[in-house]
């Protein structure tokens, strides 16, 4: 028997249509999960679906920063497929902003979008109604700066801290349902998203974030096997833990 | 956006960095400015996008050495009336 296998339980995944969200899709269908794949791009889902081994899945357009559609809207899918097991809140935004230039409304967006949706997922797939009975398993994707800060990331690094910290009492409240509820922290992964943040700084600036990676950077699917492992009903045992997978940049 | 005279454009670039207006003039330069290091770049780019509509690369701005140089691409994108 594989040592990770999702038998068919179904996955809620945001942020699918690229980057981490897309590789941890493809990882988790390439184990057995069924998969509820989530974005705003129907071209860029449709790339994704592709991609996927023969297990089941739906594609749900959905703006994420509009936070009142999302409990309907996943209420909705899960009558139609069935109890849902888990939750991959790997949908976010980063930018690098310097304090004195920050605006309040993109602060609040990027709040919305890296942590309070994600919130109400859990909050939405955790419903007696919607989650299997047996139990399941969340993951936030956060990142190596709600470890350790970097200059620009004030916003982004208040984000994903507050993941952290949402993800250990989340755990603790739904560990008598056995929901265990973990995050993964990567290091520098080159997406579509860290590019595009990335074309504001130099190519000095770029080396020297890369040279901070003693292992080098990483790759979309370096953090999906990750997140295949925690969210795997195989890893009964861990919950409340923030994995850090960042080549050593942590590590000095 | 009606253009900036010289003097409210200098007052931009004074906010924009916190310096004193006294300060900055169109021969000041970058190292005369405390907050412009590589993150009073990106300050400055995010500026002139969300006030001017202007995107520059960051090799463009980075190449920046004075005050002029800041003020001549507000008046190359039409938002500094010519003196």
């Amino acid at each position: 028997m594989a040592f990770i296998d999702f038998q068919e339980k179904w996955i809620v995944v945001t942020g699918a249509s690229s980057g981490i969200g897309r590789a941890i899709s493809i990882e988790l269908s390439r184990n057995r999960a069924n998969l509820i794949l989530i974005g705003r791009d129907h071209d860029r889902l449709m790339e994704t679906a592709a991609s996927l081994g023969s297990s089941s899945h739906h594609l749900l357009l959905l703006d994420l920063n509009k936070l009142s559609t999302i409990n309907e809207k996943i209420m909705e899918l899960s009558r139609s497929v069935g109890r849902l097991y888990g939750l991959c809140h790997a949908a976010g935004v980063v930018e690098t902003r310097p304090l004195n230039s920050l605006k309040i409304d993109g602060f609040q967006e990027m709040l919305d979008l890296n942590l309070i949706s994600g919130i109400e997922l859990a909050r939405t797939i955790t419903h007696r109604n919607v989650a299997e009975q047996g139990g399941g398993s969340i993951l936030f994707i956060s990142s190596v700066y709600s470890h350790v800060g970097a200059p620009g990331q004030v916003c982004y690094s208040a984000t994903k801290g507050a993941i952290s910290a949402a993800v250990r009492s989340m755990a603790l409240e739904l560990a008598r349902r056995k929901i265990r509820v973990n995050s993964l922290s990567p290091g520098l992964v080159h997406t579509p998203m860290t590019s595009a943040a990335m074309g504001l700084l130099s190519d000095q600036q770029i080396k020297d974030i890369e040279d901070a990676h003693p292992l080098g950077t990483g790759t979309p699917e370096d953090v999906a096997r990750a997140a295949a492992f925690l969210l795997a009903p195989q890893s009964a045992w861990i919950t409340g833990i923030d994995l850090v997978i960042d080549g050593g940049y942590t590590a000095k | 956006m009606a253009q900036m005279t010289m003097s409210e454009a200098l007052k931009w670039v004074a906010d924009l960095f916190e310096e004193p207006l006294d300060n900055i003039n169109p021969l000041t330069s970058r190292e005369e400015i405390d907050a412009w290091d590589s993150l009073g770049t990106l300050s400055l780019l995010a500026g002139l996008d969300e006030n001017f509509d202007i995107r520059l690369p960051i090799e463009q701005s980075s190449a920046f050495r004075t005050v002029g140089d800041i003020l001549e691409v507000l008046r190359q994108h039409g938002q500094l009336m010519n003196q």
